[in-house]
């Protein structure tokens, strides 16, 4: 009797642990403070900035996207309204704290609005019920449980611009429906004829329709969170437009220093994994005879943050799907090579890694903040032993410098420098890839940020 | 003899229990803290999540003033401030400290009734709070024993 007793009591003792206040992404995301949260908040995100890439011309004086800004892939400097955001967010009944919504428009320049010349494009549209202890249920259009880098909140990312491999692999480029050659580089000023950004769909942007379970635990000073999602995996499109559907893994733990939301102190460690397939038509023809391709990406890491210190450590990896470019989401390096050279150069089932080591110091006693991220990234890695001439395997490396200048808690200015080395080791100086790899420069990066 | 003793033991009893059950009652007037200088009533009847935590900080300010013994406060919700004492409100561990301390939480009846009828159900409440038949009858209540009226 009395072991049933002290079951019951150790059950209850473990359905009645304190649920996690709005104090990791998945929780800050997705919920809201029961019986403490709005009807309506009213909030947003504006990114102004100006950038400027010293990337050199290739020998044909012609540029590649990495040479150039995007969204529009035309200019080299120049301003733009990298984001404009607006949100609504809480609790629809306030009475019932158990069910909260969450709902965002991107209205800035960006690969989200680009395609198509959208003037606004809805990223977030979603309803979390809150009824299960430890099985929170989101549904709708949200960002997908995953990488650091990516999940954090904009208002938390403190560079300009994303790691290559998180820019290139992560913030989704969809397919076009049909197959489009390559571009090839092209001349400044690029007009619309020769336009490098012909593209159907807007990226991802990290973000899937779907449903997904989730909840945090907090024992003591330490945090448990999990999340399983399943999605269309065809990012902002909505709906779906195959027969399978994305599978999505998340896991993190924390031993939570204090403070609360998004820059409470803590030591966080979480692993991510993301499995799926899209539908491609890789074949240079005039028919549309899409395949489906499977695209895996996971990835674990660690992030250490207690004033005035902050790094980031994340090893990355993807299978199948790598976005190379040059436009027109090809995955594909250069059909007519590996075109003889089956497998050698195929995005479409090549793979991918990367990782960055990242650190910010808060100068104590002032408004400023130092920044330092390295990364290092192998987009089609060469793991099949190809020959020599046929390893389109390149590597990336950038370090990444930044000061911040922290008006108030929700208003800063950011500059980044950024050196970039890019090669094709595989291939000489000005010989295949590198013909338009060479000259790949660095980039500087002014941005206000402002949350309202 | 036996009968006068039993009459006297049995009055004793009653007299004990009648003290256990004024001594274990919710104290909910000014002779729960008999050193209190101080005597505040914090109302709460805003929908706006920031003023359920304005409140308790207030309560909590009042607090470390003067001294948990030395001030009286009772926090009387009704309306859409009734959330702050529903039994899942993320405040409720402040409450459950703010409590410990001697701070009391009233809850509206006519506000309950209003959300049983807009929510299908009675609302659960926060363990720490007490009922009483209306927010405002309780606060001028509480006026006329000599409470001072804050609305954070």
């Amino acid at each position: 009797m009395n072991r049933i007793v002290i079951r019951a009591c150790g059950l209850a003792m473990l359905c009645a642990l304190p649920q996690a206040q709005a104090t990791n992404w998945l929780m800050l995301q997705g919920t809201e403070a029961e019986s403490a949260a709005p009807r309506a908040k009213v909030w947003g995100i504006i990114q102004a900035q100006y950038q400027k890439d010293y990337s050199d011309a290739s020998a044909a004086d012609a540029y590649i996207p990495p040479k150039l800004l995007g969204p529009d892939l035309d200019t080299q400097d120049g301003f733009n309204i990298n984001r404009a955001r607006l949100a609504v967010r809480g609790a629809g009944f306030p009475l019932d704290g158990k069910i909260n919504y969450f709902l965002m428009a991107e209205l800035g320049n960006n690969g989200i609005t680009s395609a198509g010349n959208s003037f606004a494009k809805m990223t977030d549209a979603s309803v979390t019920f809150n009824h299960i202890p430890g099985a929170r249920t989101r549904v709708g259009l949200f960002k997908t449980p995953g990488s650091e880098e990516v999940y954090q909140g904009i208002i938390n990312i403190d560079y300009i611009n994303f790691t290559e491999f998180g820019n290139q692999q992560l913030i989704e480029r969809l397919p076009n429906d049909k197959y489009t050659n390559n571009r090839g580089a092209a001349t400044l000023p690029v007009d619309s004829d020769n336009s490098l950004n012909t593209v159907e769909k807007p990226v991802a942007a990290a973000r899937d329709t779907g449903i997904q379970v989730f909840d945090t635990f907090v024992m003591d000073d330490w945090e448990h969170s999990y999340a399983v999602m399943l999605g269309n995996g065809n990012g902002l499109s909505l709906s779906d437009n195959d027969d399978s559907k994305d599978v999505y893994l998340y896991w993190s733990s924390e031993k939570v220093f204090g403070g609360k939301g998004p820059r409470r102190a803590g030591w966080k460690m979480f692993a991510w994994h993301q499995d799926g397939s899209r539908l491609l038509d890789n074949t240079n023809d005039d028919v549309h005879n899409p395949q489906e391709f499977d695209r895996t990406r996971w990835g674990l890491g660690t992030q250490y943050r207690k004033m005035p210190f902050r790094m980031t450590f994340e090893y990355r990896k993807a299978d199948g799907m790598i976005f190379v470019g040059p436009d027109k989401m090809t995955f594909d390096q250069n059909v007519q090579v590996s075109g003889a050279n089956p497998g050698g150069a195929d995005g479409a089932e090549g793979k991918a890694w990367g990782a960055y080591l990242e650190g910010g110091w808060y100068i104590p006693q002032t408004n400023w903040e130092l920044d330092a991220r390295y990364e290092y990234y192998s987009r089609l890695t060469d793991d099949s032993g190809h020959p020599a001439g046929y390893n389109f395997e390149s590597i990336w490396k950038t370090l990444t410098l930044g000061v911040q200048y922290h008006f108030n808690k929700k208003t800063r200015a950011t500059l980044n420098y950024a050196f970039r080395d890019v090669e094709t080791p595989d291939f000489a100086k000005g010989a295949g890839p590198n013909a338009n790899m060479d000259g790949i420069g660095d980039r500087l990066a002014l941005q206000v940020t402002a949350v309202f | 003899m036996k009968r006068h003793n039993d009459t006297i033991r049995g009055s004793v009893s009653l007299l004990l229990l009648i003290a256990l059950f004024i001594g274990f009652s919710p104290a909910r007037a000014s002779e729960a803290k008999p050193f209190a200088e101080k005597q505040v009533v914090l109302q709460i009847s805003d929908p706006d999540p920031f003023k359920q935590t304005l409140v308790l900080n207030v309560a909590n300010n009042l607090l470390k003033h003067y001294g948990p013994d030395r001030v009286e406060v009772e926090v009387v919700a009704f309306g859409p401030g009734l959330r702050l004492l529903q039994a899942g409100n993320d405040n409720s561990p402040r409450i459950d400290g703010l409590a410990s301390q001697g701070v009391r939480f009233s809850a509206c009846e006519n506000t309950i009734a209003n959300f049983t009828k807009n929510l299908g159900k009675p609302p659960e409440l926060n363990t720490h709070a007490v009922t009483v038949s209306a927010g405002v009858v309780r606060i001028m209540d509480l006026i006329d024993q000599g409470y001072r009226l804050i609305k954070p």
